[in-house]
């Protein structure tokens, strides 16, 4: 199962990567989203796979007994999940704000010396 | 040492405050200062702590290390909590003088509060995941006071670097993820234990290959450069100035933390590299601003340059090299704020850095030439200020280590520095104006923290003996690895 | 005492630089100071004459081998004695020549400034800090040549000398730091008391080129002489002081101060003598083309230096003893010159010699003090030059036979020097007047001259004054005793012969000096080219590679991150010994499969689409694949938050894209198969990281620990959510402040640039037509609270907590808001979102503080225990909740608000 999740990350990276050298600005702001949601995915998959087995212990018991899945990987992801999307959010609108002012979404106008 | 969080949570506060308060300037600016005044003063009290007492070390949440979240600090992280306090009373200092009041408005106080909170808790965390946090703290803030913009250009630039970094974090995450992956911890000290086991994985280069090109783009090394001179002189000045005072030294601080604790031992391929991009950042740095028509690309142009005097003798890796290197950092973070600053007084004067609309300065405006005097000056290695000294200790380590070429180097970027600084001044102040005249007054409250900054940098050279003795205390300490994992996990209140 | 001597001057020159700039008239008491000065440092050479040297130390940077520290030897105070002597009456004529001038106190502080320095250089013992005051007589002549900043060449020459001379500094300073490594100290006087040690190390070549290549720049050797000509932009009191009599001294101060060091090796004498020569002979043949008279002294100053440097080089005995006098000789005659064209200069305004004539009527006493200099420069018997010229040759004769070669030359540019004397110093003088409105000016400019020339005329007379000071002088350079017995007469000497023989060419070109300057050839482009070429070159590489960096499209920038990424991360990953894995059972389950097609699917849709929203709908798919993923593979908490988070973003997407065109193909086609290598290379560098960290067993040392401790010390069984907010709550304390910095920004984004909201007219703002939406979301509103307030309190011990209550709690709003518009959404929600925000953010910060005070570090959790335990991890999962929801609520609202 991890060679299926690594395949699936690696190609999460390889399309968000190809939409970031791409011209228009919506294509770059997706290439990011897939790229977060790629990197969410690695650390998952490198912390290691445990099919089921949430790390909630049972009701009544003292402790979580193996297998369960690691609770790390899970906080950290969670972190990253939620930052992401404070900073992809506040990109959309720069994008948004860079459209309305630019009047174009060819990422090569932008900064043009002119 | 409970009070190492106070760093961190003094300027939470003032932004909490800030951000509740009603949004009058003066109260705002008042705050900010305060609360300013306050971090200075806490980094102070921790540095006095470390410097008698050793490494500090505070459990938060009362977990021990590797469980929890560990606070550390060492010399070098308690004097750049000091310099972070210096620069945050500049900024808010500045803020006296005036500050755009949409940007007022919507938050440029709080804002400024919490890129310093980020600031200081990538230097006091002792854990990567945190150190990662902290980074996204700070760098958020920094995009929202890019996108606070009034033209076309600052909103593009505002966009090229919110891209550019966000795309560093992502190659800090995903090495953060395999790291956790493969050494099952993300604590400091823990993984500096266990990382002969990491290096048996056979994953270690990879790793540092990753951190390496993650914090380079953030330090500003080449080829990972570009966004800062695309960027960094487009938001108002005393923006520029925390940004270019504090968030590049984040990068470089990383980089003597991760190659101190866990690549000492690392291949000698991996110094080359950072060398070879040092040396390259140096000479295409001051070789580019030599033709820069606007007074802050010229700077951006220095700023870059000079992060690869300090990542270059980082690579030397003997306690004098670090030891110059640390030196170099403050030096810099000092000098850079201030003529950032004088950039802002630029741009009160002629509502524009162009250096074809500058000159006269001298005979118009007699104390700012003087005190602006000192901080071209200094950044240009003009002895005996600051920047010789750090220059003369670079200097001193690379060659007593063999490295003739690179101080050879350290020297020639120096002359290139003078060349720049010098036409800056001969162009900027010297020369007559092109008819235009000061459409304002200087801003006393930027004089004053220009003069208080230019004081700074005097004392730094007035006092090179026992300061340099600092430095190298502080990267003695960063080479003993062990002291610091034995502070940590054996729990040293 | 004696070493408040430098740092004096440097106070001093702050405070009258203010003084003067305030109350011009106090200038000529100025000079009252420097005259002080030169009695001290008298007593001083008196009681070194007598007792020996002595070393003075004040401690700096001693690690950095950096000390301020002062010998007084023969040498050092004989040149300290110049600067302060010549000093004294440089700002005695400057207070006359630049009176009334607006800027007069700049120019004191700057040239006190610069004696200070200048006294630093010639009385440093330690070698990196003669470097300092070096590199500060560089900047202070900058400053002052630059004085009439207003002027082009002016502000050009400074740069031009700032530049020159700092190279040479630069050099100064590495081989100042190879000293300290070679020879383990940076005394001056301790490694000259060790001898030829330093001759002897393999570093000795690059040392020894170092420190003559800043002799050579600041003495304005060939091929570096060109600043100093260019110098003349300055005012005539500096170029007196500055670039005759002192600093450009100061390349002969080093050579003479290193000579014990580093001399006396093929490569010193050869490089000396060569460059001191070749500069001798180029300096004299120009002087005499010029019709300008500081140029005409320029150059022959530069061929003075260049003479000086010549006899260094020799070194023998004679030698010394020659150019010790001479250096006494020429800062007399030539700094009386230059003051004598500086006062020409400021009475008739004209500086061209062949314009100027018969000023001997206008003005007299500088007649008199013109003719006595050009005298001495000329080396008529019973002027010091005479004497300087004398031993000169004496030298030149007593050696080997290559030294008749230069012999022969320095004869011949010292006919041509003689010239240049009487041009400057004589020819305004004679014949009939020219200038007739010309006066004598006031004491102030013909005093110091003919001070000058006095002594050059008394010491002529009785040179033996002179032995004391320069036999001390003579002996550190040497480093045995030396003593001189200088006199007029001695006797009938092939060396008087060669002087009448000077003084004889001197006047023949003198009387040609028409011929000569009409048709001596002169050289299209001097060395000059090496400095502006240079500069050039570099100024064309900056302006094609600077544009590179900074305006070059945001792709370009990525294409760059990641082919380094790739290359370096390549590099370490197929170099890397032996990757270590394990390859565990596995079996695969259809389900699994399954998903990670569809991610794979919607990863390449949104890849390859042609149309905004395909795309980003197929991000969402992607979104929700990961989200199911998290699901199957134990995550619950994640897998809420991805579905909420996703779905959020999504929405973002449509609202803001919306405005946008659809994709078309802008780049060609072999760009994007370029781009697509890359990806792949990426992709593939990516995946093959994972599986190889995946298969590594990950060390159990964390997850068994809160495992353990999460619900005993934790108080929780939701263990990823007592991790969020207790083990690492630090985390989620940074996480809500990135958050809420976003939210700050999207509010101001939205706000700045547009008008208010348009109110209640605008397509978003208007309420859902649908009455039974509207009734229904009267109704879902508070349930929807409920069920978030429920996940907020269950999450420390099952899949919920903050976010996701937040989420749920901020959906309830959204959901209000489609229904019946931003206004009465906004009025339900009854605070601002700003102010939840800042709520949420205080009650999360000061859920940390009550363990403070109880004297546990920050953020400990304090529980209290009952039947359900309570604790502040609680309260501070609140503060996320107000945190997220405030987040949400204000993004929602700005981007509904937008017309």
């Amino acid at each position: 199962m991890e060679l299926l999740l690594a395949l699936a990350s690696g190609i999460l990276y390889a399309a968000g990567i190809y939409l970031m050298l791409r011209r228009r600005l919506a294509q770059l702001i997706i290439g990011l989203g897939l790229l977060s949601n790629g990197t969410n995915l690695l650390i998952f998959t490198a912390g290691g796979l445990t099919r089921g087995h949430p790390p909630v212990v049972p009701e009544g018991a003292d402790a979580l007994v193996p297998p369960y899945a690691d609770p790390v990987p899970q906080a950290l992801v969670l972190t990253a999940i939620v930052i992401g999307f404070g900073l992809l959010a506040f990109l959309l609108v720069l994008a948004h704000r860079v459209h309305a002012t630019v009047g174009t979404d060819d990422v090569d106008e932008l900064g043009r010396e002119r | 040492m409970r009070a190492l969080v106070l760093p961190i949570l003094i300027p939470l506060t003032t932004a909490i405050v800030l951000l509740l308060a009603p949004k009058q300037p003066r109260l705002q600016r008042r705050i900010a200062l305060a609360g300013s005044v306050m971090l200075l003063a806490s980094a102070l009290a921790l540095f006095r702590q470390v410097d008698a007492n050793g490494i500090q070390v505070l459990n938060l949440g009362d977990w021990p290390a590797p469980f929890g979240i560990t606070l550390v600090a060492d010399l070098l992280s308690a004097m750049l909590a000091v310099a972070v306090g210096v620069v945050a009373v500049a900024i808010a200092g500045s803020a006296f003088a005036g500050v755009d009041p949409r940007r007022e408005t919507y938050g440029y106080h709080p804002l400024v509060q919490i890129l310093l909170m980020g600031v200081s808790g990538a230097f006091l965390t002792g854990d990567f995941f945190n150190l990662y946090v902290w980074f996204e703290v700070m760098l958020v803030a920094s995009f929202v006071l890019m996108a606070l913009h009034r033209n076309r250009a600052q909103v593009e630039a505002a966009f090229k670097y919110v891209t550019i970094n966000l795309i560093a974090s992502s190659i800090f995450l995903t090495a953060l993820g395999l790291l956790y992956g493969v050494a099952g911890s993300l604590n400091m000290a823990e993984l500096a234990l266990i990382w002969p086991s990491v290096r048996s994985t056979g994953l270690d280069m990879v790793l540092a290959a990753l951190f390496v090109v993650a914090f380079s783009i953030k330090a500003g090394l080449f080829p990972l450069f570009f966004w800062l001179p695309a960027s960094y002189h487009t938001p108002p000045a005393v923006v520029g100035a925390l940004f270019a005072g504090l968030l590049t030294k984040v990068g470089v601080y990383v980089l003597l933390r991760i190659f101190t604790l866990l690549f000492q031992d690392a291949p000698p391929a991996l110094f080359t590299l950072l060398l070879a991009m040092s040396v390259a950042t140096m000479v295409v740095g001051l070789v580019a601003a030599q033709s820069e028509p606007d007074f802050r690309r010229i700077l951006s142009f220095n700023l870059v340059g000079h992060i690869g005097y300090t990542t270059a003798s980082l690579s030397v890796l003997t306690p004098a090299a670090l030891a110059g290197a640390i030196f170099y950092v403050l030096h810099h973070i000092v000098v850079i704020t201030n003529l950032f600053i004088v950039s802002a007084v630029l741009l009160r004067l002629r509502r524009t850095t162009e250096m074809r609309a500058l000159g006269g300065l001298y005979l118009q405006q007699p104390v700012f030439a003087a005190l602006a005097m000192v901080p071209i000056f200094a950044l240009a290695g003009l002895p005996p200020l600051s920047g010789f000294v750090g220059k003369l200790a670079i200097l001193e380590a690379t060659f007593a280590s063999g490295a003739y070429w690179v101080g050879g180097i350290v020297l020639l970027v120096g002359l290139l520095t003078l060349l720049s600084m010098g036409r800056a001044w001969a162009d900027g102040f010297w020369r007559p104006p092109a008819g235009e005249v000061d459409v304002a007054t200087p801003g006393r409250p930027l004089l004053f923290v220009i003069g208080g900054l230019s004081l700074v940098t005097v004392a730094i050279s007035v006092w090179a003996g026992p300061l340099f003795d600092l430095t190298l205390r502080a990267a003695q300490q960063l080479l003993r690895r062990d002291d610091y994992i034995q502070a940590v996990l054996r729990g040293v209140p | 005492m004696i070493a408040l001597v430098v740092p004096s001057l440097f106070v001093v020159a702050l405070l009258f630089g203010w003084v003067v700039g305030r109350y011009p008239g106090t200038a000529r008491a100025l000079a009252v100071w420097p005259a002080i000065l030169t009695a001290v440092l008298a007593i001083e050479f008196a009681s070194v004459l007598t007792a020996g040297s002595r070393i003075v130390e004040v401690g700096w940077a001693p690690t950095l081998g950096l000390s301020l520290s002062f010998h007084l030897d023969g040498l050092g105070l004989l040149f300290a004695l110049l600067i302060t002597s010549i000093g004294t009456l440089v700002v005695l004529y400057a207070s006359e020549y630049l009176a009334g001038h607006p800027q007069a106190g700049r120019f004191y502080a700057s040239l006190f400034a610069f004696m200070g320095a200048m006294l630093g250089v010639a009385l440093s013992d330690n070698i990196l800090t003669l470097f300092v005051f070096w590199e500060l007589t560089g900047f202070t002549s900058f400053l002052l040549i630059g004085f009439e900043h207003e002027r082009d060449a002016a502000r050009s020459a400074a740069l031009q000398a700032l530049i020159v001379t700092g190279a040479g500094g630069l050099a100064l300073l590495a081989a100042g730091v190879l000293l300290f490594d070679v020879s383990g100290t940076t005394s001056l006087s301790l490694m000259a008391a060790s001898g030829g040690s330093v001759a002897a190390h393999p570093l000795y070549a690059a040392i020894a080129s170092l420190v003559l290549l800043a002799a050579f720049t600041k003495s304005a050797q060939v091929p570096f002489h060109f600043w100093l000509p260019n110098a003349m932009a300055a005012p005539t009191p500096v170029s007196a002081y500055l670039h005759s009599a002192t600093m450009v001294k100061a390349g002969i101060y080093l050579v003479a101060r290193m000579t014990p060091i580093l001399g006396a090796t093929a490569l010193w004498t050869t490089a000396v003598t060569s460059v001191g020569v070749a500069t001798m002979l180029l300096g004299a043949y120009r002087s005499v083309q010029e019709t300008d008279l500081k140029l005409i002294l320029a150059y022959s100053t530069v061929s003075a230096l260049g003479l000086m440097m010549m006899l260094l080089g020799i070194g023998s005995t004679d030698a010394i003893a020659a150019v010790l006098v001479y250096l006494v000789a020429h800062a007399g005659y030539k700094g009386a010159l230059f003051l004598i064209a500086g006062a020409i200069d400021h009475e008739s305004g004209v500086r061209d010699v062949t314009l100027l004539r018969g000023l001997r009527h206008a003005m007299p006493i500088t007649a008199v003090a013109g003719g006595i200099a050009a005298l001495s420069m000329a080396g008529v018997p019973l002027t010091l030059g005479f004497i300087a010229k004398d031993g000169a040759y004496e030298a030149l004769l007593h050696g080997g036979e290559w030294l008749r070669w230069l012999l022969f030359l320095t004869v011949a540019a010292s006919m041509l020097l003689g010239s240049a004397g009487l041009l400057a110093g004589w020819l305004p003088f004679r014949g009939a007047p020219l200038q007739p409105e010309a006066d004598e000016p006031r004491w102030q400019l013909w005093m110091p001259a003919l001070t000058l020339a006095f002594a050059g005329l008394l010491i002529g007379v009785a040179p033996g004054l002179l032995n004391a000071p320069l036999s001390s002088a003579a002996a550190s350079i040497l480093n045995t005793p030396s003593p001189l017995a200088l006199a007029v007469w001695h006797g009938l000497s092939p060396a008087l012969m060669l002087s009448v023989l000077t003084l004889l060419g001197a006047g023949l070109t003198y009387a040609k000096r028409d011929a000569i300057r009409k048709w001596s050839w002169r050289p299209a482009h001097g060395t000059e080219r090496i400095y502006t070429g240079t500069v050039a070159v570099l100024d064309g590489t900056s302006r094609f590679i600077a544009p590179l960096l900074h305006s070059a499209s945001l792709r370009s920038y990525v294409m760059v991150i990641v082919a380094t990424t790739l290359a370096v991360g390549g590099a370490a990953l197929v170099t890397a010994p032996r990757l270590r894995t394990f390859i565990p059972e596995t079996t695969v389950r259809l389900h699994e499969v399954l998903v990670v097609i569809v991610i794979i699917v919607g990863a390449l849709g949104a890849a390859f689409a042609k149309s905004t929203m395909a795309a980003v709908l197929s991000l969402g798919v992607v979104g929700y694949g990961v989200a199911t993923t998290f699901l199957i593979y134990g995550a619950p908490d994640l897998a809420m938050t991805q579905f909420s988070v996703e779905t959020l973003t999504v929405l973002i997407y449509v609202l803001v894209f919306r405005h946008f065109r659809n994709f078309g193909a802008l780049s060609p086609p072999l760009v994007r198969v370029r781009d697509a290598f890359m990806a792949v290379g990426i992709g593939t560098f990516i995946g093959g990281l994972v599986l190889l960290v995946s298969r590594t067993e990950t060390a159990p040392l964390l997850r068994e620990y809160f495992a353990e401790f999460g619900p005993t010390l934790g108080h929780g069984r939701n263990i990823v959510n007592v991790i969020l907010v207790d083990f690492r709550g630090f985390d989620t304390m940074g996480e809500i402040t990135v958050l809420a910095t976003a939210a700050i920004g999207v509010r101001a984004l939205m706000h700045m640039s547009a008008p208010l909201p348009a109110g209640l007219d605008s397509p978003e703002a208007q309420p859902s037509t649908s009455p039974m939406f509207r009734a229904a979301s009267r109704f879902l509103l508070p349930l929807l609270l409920l069920f978030s307030v429920f996940l907020l309190l269950r999450g420390h011990n099952e899949p919920g907590g903050g976010f996701v209550g937040g989420l749920v709690a901020a959906a309830a709003f959204a959901l209000y808001q489609v229904a019946h518009g931003v206004a009465r959404a906004r009025r339900a929600l009854l605070i601002n979102p700003l102010q939840l925000i800042g709520a949420g953010l205080l009650i999360a910060l000061v859920s940390g503080v009550p363990a403070t005070l109880l004297g546990h570090p920050f953020m400990t959790a304090q529980w209290a225990i009952g039947k359900i335990p309570i604790g502040t991890p609680a309260v501070f999962d609140i503060g996320v909740f107000l945190v997220v929801a405030g987040v949400v609520l204000m993004m929602v609202f700005s981007l509904a608000e937008e017309p």
